[in-house]
């Protein structure tokens, strides 16, 4: 029993970090149509950037600064690269997209140069501590990340909810030309939008290197790639199919891991590749995601 | 490879009903097309003409009611499997793909054509014999409606009546039995409006097809039509011939009393 | 379709270029052969991957999948342990082998559309790369396998046998190979234009432009798809083989998803939607690293490969390259290198126009069918090289 409530309290904590990297994938898709393939090396930049500062600014001014830092590269990225290209082209977006995996390639070959193959530690406050919870003993990291991702996508969702860029947003993602039309700044939208899934990638990048992980390596950034099945799952467009997508993910990854002895058949290592079985599977079943808005093809 | 078909069998809509979450875009419309003859679908913007030639063409499912060309139901076929059966379209916005304007003919080609992905690699000589044949119909198409010159021409480069005209000649490319027009003159000017007039006229009048016109040139709907009917809120208020539809109370209420295609309305009855 | 001269002044045209290939063994020495081989080996997989990708628009990162199937079924089909097959025999069921591990994904590349596909062919490559590491029995684990060599009539393609002297050029490995490939090459341009210019190739452009007229006018569009994702297998598993002939050993780090990106890379690079375009990206993608390793320490900024410690070496080196060059490419060519060739032909051409006789320009061209490397012909220019 305690093994399952282990693989369960697990699977959340990986689930929650997977969470933040989709929501802000799904952020992304929503505000300007494009799959941000260089999410991952995002996701690495702001952990190197934690663990080259930690040591100088403390983990919390390392993070502030990796969030704020990876959060601008994002933004600009988006102003200054994605929204100059495609033109009018209706295909814009996709065009978009290849262009992120270009950006992707660099910036994860500078990265990856400057790790080399080191683990570097992030130098955060709860190294390899656990705490008993009744039957199950669970890693402090762990639960920062279940708490931390909860504040910051409830922080995203306020945001969507209650600011004038969150209803901006949801109405670029409706109709961009109407929202145009009745005064949203699609641009800035976009680049807010880019900005704030940056930031959550950054963070997320510190959960996902925490305990038990051993540190920041270079292939940090393809571990970020099992959000975009949970993305995927919840259908690219839905903030609250993100999350579940993500739960689903992290909670598969965890039990195929923790049963790994009685799944032997699928081979050693099963539980990291697990998410993308789902995904295939999802997808056979409802190729739109689970979150999909059954919307009617405009001709 | 010209094509005479016998008269078209007649397209029978009844009782469509089309509800998108909630909203109803057709309410239990029913009209008959004749074979051979131009049946004008009108009616103010919004009223539910597009919803219709979608629902015709196959890329909506109506709630509710059936569409039957002769013996075939459309309403439970896929939109290439309508094509097969002959009913060619063109679209209010144009579509037309990548390439010029033979490419974009010889797409309308496709259904009546077989080389698959094998015999087209090999370049078989089935295959090339094949694509010649089509080739030398599709030029002819787009003699026929005055874009023999702009064959070769990419179709992105061409002016906009020009585009719309190939979205004609390719949907003319499929040899239908039907042929559903979505706006054809939209857009277009005085001359534009004319030559594309004369070429619908004539097609019929060459290839014995049967038209569905969605238009708001009341002008071209009381030159070329045969019967009309008149959609208001997604209804169809009102039925008959070009003359009859005009004097109906109905639709000059569906027309004046939305504010929207007055001027078309006059444009007709002068 | 186009007339007789004009097919002739074509064919003429591809000769010159040919006798080159062909003669390029005997001049050069067994580096250079290698980065022939691989460049076509990569050029085959990149015009597939070009078909699916460029003309129909349904972005795939699963590429490295297929070039795995391809390269391991050889392997496994040929060899020890495996049925051990006449080796051309194991090359052909590879390809079809790759092909039908298309077909098991068209329920998902059926429907899932564009870019989203991209998402869902991550799948085949970490499924596929955990499948290679832990199915040792056919695969031989994390090590890979060795491959034997191809043989067709008693002729290896490998140093082994009796030995080859043409012309007083000893022909190894590398010569004999670099013909197979050149072989493999031709059959993969013949067969690959044949489809972009006829029916299957015009039904897939059209609908990756829209899927809605496409399918009013007759294309099934999900079998079209499903069509194309095998297809484009099917060349991605014919490239694996000459890939694994060529490095003589798989293993399944090669087959990573950094490759599936090289490959995306190569068809960008050479201008989405023609198959000269993926060839040269496909020479680009590939040579350029090896060209930097080789030349490493005469470049600036580059460190010699080993040298550590956070230098550039020749490998991240050439991949700042061509990442800049996806970004670059994108913003101000988005036809690649092939529509930089085109647009500076377009240029010329005008100016030779201008000063020609008045209305030349209007002549009647040949359509559909006639060559797009053809700089005379704006039909089939406009028709495979629009992105």
């Amino acid at each position: 029993m305690s093994g399952f409530l282990d693989n369960l309290l697990n699977g959340l904590a990986v689930g929650s970090v997977y969470a933040l990297i989709a929501l802000g994938f799904v952020t992304i898709f929503k505000a300007s149509g494009v799959l941000n393939f260089a999410h991952g090396s995002l996701l690495l930049l702001g952990g190197y950037l934690v663990a080259v500062l930690h040591d100088d600014l403390g983990f919390a001014g390392a993070l502030a600064v990796a969030v704020l830092v990876t959060a601008a590269v994002a933004g600009l990225l988006d102003r200054l690269v994605l929204q100059r290209t495609g033109g009018s082209d209706p295909h814009a977006a996709h065009v978009q997209t290849i262009v992120t995996i270009g950006v992707d390639i660099v910036l994860v070959t500078d990265l990856a140069r400057r790790i080399g193959g080191d683990l570097l530690p992030l130098g955060d406050p709860w190294g390899d501590a656990v705490t008993d919870l009744g039957p199950v003993t669970v890693a402090d990291s762990r639960v920062a990340a279940i708490l931390v991702s909860a504040a910051a996508i409830g922080g995203a969702f306020a945001l969507f909810r209650f600011t004038s860029w969150g209803l901006s947003l949801r109405a670029a993602a409706e109709d961009a030309e109407a929202a145009a039309l009745m005064g949203v700044r699609l641009n800035r939208v976009r680049t807010a939008a880019w900005c704030l899934a940056g930031g959550l990638a950054a963070l997320a990048a510190v959960f996902l290197v925490a305990f038990p992980a051993p540190g920041l390596e270079r292939t940090t950034g393809q571990i970020a790639l099992k959000a975009f099945p949970a993305a995927i799952l919840g259908g690219m467009a839905s903030p609250v199919g993100a999350l579940v997508g993500s739960m689903l993910i992290g909670l598969t990854e965890a039990f195929v891991a923790g049963y790994q002895s009685d799944l032997h058949v699928l081979g050693e290592g099963f539980g990291d590749v697990a998410p993308y079985a789902v995904m295939v599977l999802v997808l056979l079943v409802r190729p739109a995601g689970l979150f999909a808005a059954k919307g009617t093809a405009r001709v | 490879m010209t094509a005479a078909p016998a008269a078209p069998p007649a397209l029978d809509v009844r009782g469509v009903t089309v509800r998108f979450a909630g909203l109803l875009a057709l309410d239990d419309v029913s009209f008959t097309v004749a074979p051979g003859t131009v049946h004008a679908v009108i009616g103010p913007n919004g009223a539910g003409k597009s919803t219709c030639f979608n629902v015709l063409s196959g890329l909506y499912r109506p709630t509710a009611g059936t569409v039957r060309l002769g013996a075939a139901e459309l309403t439970r076929l896929a939109p290439h499997r309508i094509a097969a059966l002959g009913v060619a379209r063109t679209f209010q916005n144009i579509v037309t793909t990548r390439g010029t304007v033979a490419d974009n003919l010889m797409l309308g080609r496709h259904a009546l054509s077989r080389a698959g992905f094998a015999a087209t690699a090999l370049r078989l000589p089935s295959a090339v014999r094949e694509q010649r044949a089509h080739l030398a119909r599709a030029r002819e198409i787009a003699e026929l409606t005055g874009l023999g010159a702009h064959f070769d021409t990419p179709v992105a480069l061409l002016p906009y009546g020009d585009r719309k005209r190939v979205e004609l000649a390719r949907a003319l490319c499929l040899e239908p039995r039907v042929l559903l027009l979505d706006e054809p003159v939209a857009g277009m000017n005085a001359a534009e409006r004319t030559r594309t007039t004369e070429v619908v006229r004539e097609i019929r009048a060459e290839l014995g097809l049967s038209v569905v016109l969605v238009e708001h040139d009341m002008g071209l709907v009381m030159r070329l039509a045969d019967d009309v009917t008149v959609l208001d809120f997604g209804r169809a208020v009102a039925h008959g011939t070009p003359d009859e539809v005009r004097r109906d109370p109905e639709v000059l209420r569906a027309y004046l009393g939305t504010g929207t295609g007055t001027g078309t309305a006059k444009e007709g009855a002068a | 379709m186009s007339d007789p001269r004009s097919v002739l002044r074509r064919r003429a045209a591809l000769l010159p270029p040919v006798l080159l290939l062909c003669a390029l063994p005997f001049y050069l020495d067994a580096f250079w052969l290698r980065i022939g081989l691989f460049s076509m080996a990569a050029a085959v997989g990149a015009v597939g991957l070009g078909l699916l990708s460029g003309t129909a628009g349904q972005l795939s990162l699963g590429h490295a999948f297929f070039l795995a199937v391809g390269a391991y079924g050889y392997v496994w089909l040929a060899g020890e342990p495996g049925p051990g097959l006449p080796p051309a025999v194991a090359a052909v069921l590879a390809v079809l082998l790759a092909g039908a591990a298309g077909g098991l994904f068209s329920p998902v590349a059926g429907r899932v559309k564009g870019i989203y596909l991209g998402v869902a062919t991550l799948a085949l490559v970490f499924l596929g790369h955990h499948v290679l590491l832990t199915a040792d029995s056919v695969t031989g684990g994390f090590n890979g396998r060795s491959v034997p060599p191809l043989e067709v009539g008693g002729f290896a393609f490998a140093d082994s046998g009796p030995e080859l002297t043409v012309l007083g050029v000893p022909f190894g490995a590398e010569e004999r190979l670099w013909y197979l490939g050149l072989a493999l090459f031709a059959l993969t341009w013949f067969t690959a234009r044949g489809l972009l210019r006829g029916r299957p190739g015009r039904a897939l452009a059209a609908l990756s432009d829209s899927e809605t007229a496409a399918s009013v006018m007759g294309v099934h569009v999900a079998r079209y798809r499903s069509a194309a994702f095998v297809v484009s297998s099917m060349y991605a598993g014919l490239a694996g083989v000459l890939l694994a002939l060529s490095f003589r050993r798989v293993v399944p780090d090669y087959f990573s998803l950094a490759l599936s990106v090289d490959y995306l890379a190569m068809i960008v690079i050479g201008g989405l939607g023609s198959v000269a375009g993926a060839s040269a990206g496909a020479v680009f993608v590939t040579a350029l690293p090896l060209l930097m390793t080789r030349y490493a320490d005469q470049l600036p900024l580059v460190a010699t490969p080993g040298s550590g410690g956070g230098a550039i070496g020749p490998t991240e080196a050439s991949r700042y390259l061509y990442g800049a060059a996806i970004v670059v490419i994108l913003l101000r060519a988005p036809d690649g290198l092939h529509g930089l060739a085109r647009r500076a032909g377009a240029r010329l051409r005008r100016r030779r126009r201008a000063t020609g006789p008045p209305g030349t320009g209007a002549a009647p061209i040949p359509a559909a069918g006639t060559d797009p490397t053809d700089p005379t012909d704006p039909a089939a220019r406009a028709k495979e090289h629009t992105p």
